[in-house]
């Protein structure tokens, strides 16, 4: 399964880049298990990110979405912190 | 309807002469943000603001048709400025054109209020000793909340 993984504001600075293609070992169903995925092999700050999920935000192909939300092979996945602007 | 992400400055009176020249205008609403020079006590040095490119166009598009949907309105401009910002800058415009004031009104402060919590922007505050990602406000959750 391959996601297009965007990161963005303090999230893109943590991680270190803001656009990144990614295959998974096995496919996931929502944004939640992806992080859940990422936590086991990819370092301390994915399992950071999986404690403190509730405190960001998630779009699927550009939609707001839930971390249970549906995912799919090829879709973009998007994580961010709360909204700013204005 | 039309919006705009930019990096360079604008005119919000330039818009607003756009608008005022269509038919059956009687009158126009125009909210302007700007940096402010401190933030928590700190001088701030300048601000930098990051998109989403493709979401938050989308994002306001979303908003700027609910507003049309929701009020008798002509015409809604948003214009949303992106990179290094220097305090007193305008950051973002928002200008409603309707035949009387209280559709327009009504509309700006809805556009503003869901542009603030809906649209992907990022602010980050650097001053002399410190950069800072701000927190989303309360009070604008409040607002957003209040028009459901």
């Amino acid at each position: 399964m391959k996601l297009k993984l965007l990161f963005f504001a303090s999230l893109r600075e943590r991680f270190g880049f803001s656009y990144k293609e990614i295959t998974l070992a096995k496919d996931v169903k929502s944004p939640e298990e992806f992080l859940q995925l990422m936590s086991l092999g990819a370092g301390e700050d994915w399992i950071k990110l999986l404690e403190d999920k509730n405190l960001y935000k998630v779009a699927i192909n550009q939609n707001l979405a839930s971390w249970r939300a549906v995912i799919n092979d090829g879709d973009e996945l998007a994580i961010f912190p709360p909204i700013t602007g204005g | 309807m039309a919006i705009i992400i930019q990096e360079d400055s604008f005119s919000i009176s330039k818009i607003c002469a756009e608008l005022s020249d269509k038919d059956n205008v009687g009158a126009i609403v125009s909210f302007s943000g700007h940096v402010r020079e401190f933030s928590k006590d700190k001088q701030l040095k300048y601000l930098e603001i990051e998109h989403y490119p493709g979401m938050t166009e989308k994002a306001l598009e979303d908003i700027e048709k609910k507003a049309m949907k929701n009020w008798d309105v002509a015409d809604i401009r948003i214009v949303h400025r992106v990179g290094r910002l220097l305090p007193k800058d305008l950051i973002v415009g928002v200008i409603v054109s309707s035949m009387h004031r209280s559709n327009a009104f009504k509309a700006c402060e809805f556009v503003i209020d869901f542009l603030k919590t809906d649209a992907p922007f990022w602010k980050k505050e650097i001053s002399e000793d410190s950069e800072n990602w701000v927190d989303e406000r309360q009070e604008d959750i409040i607002k957003k909340t209040n028009w459901n």
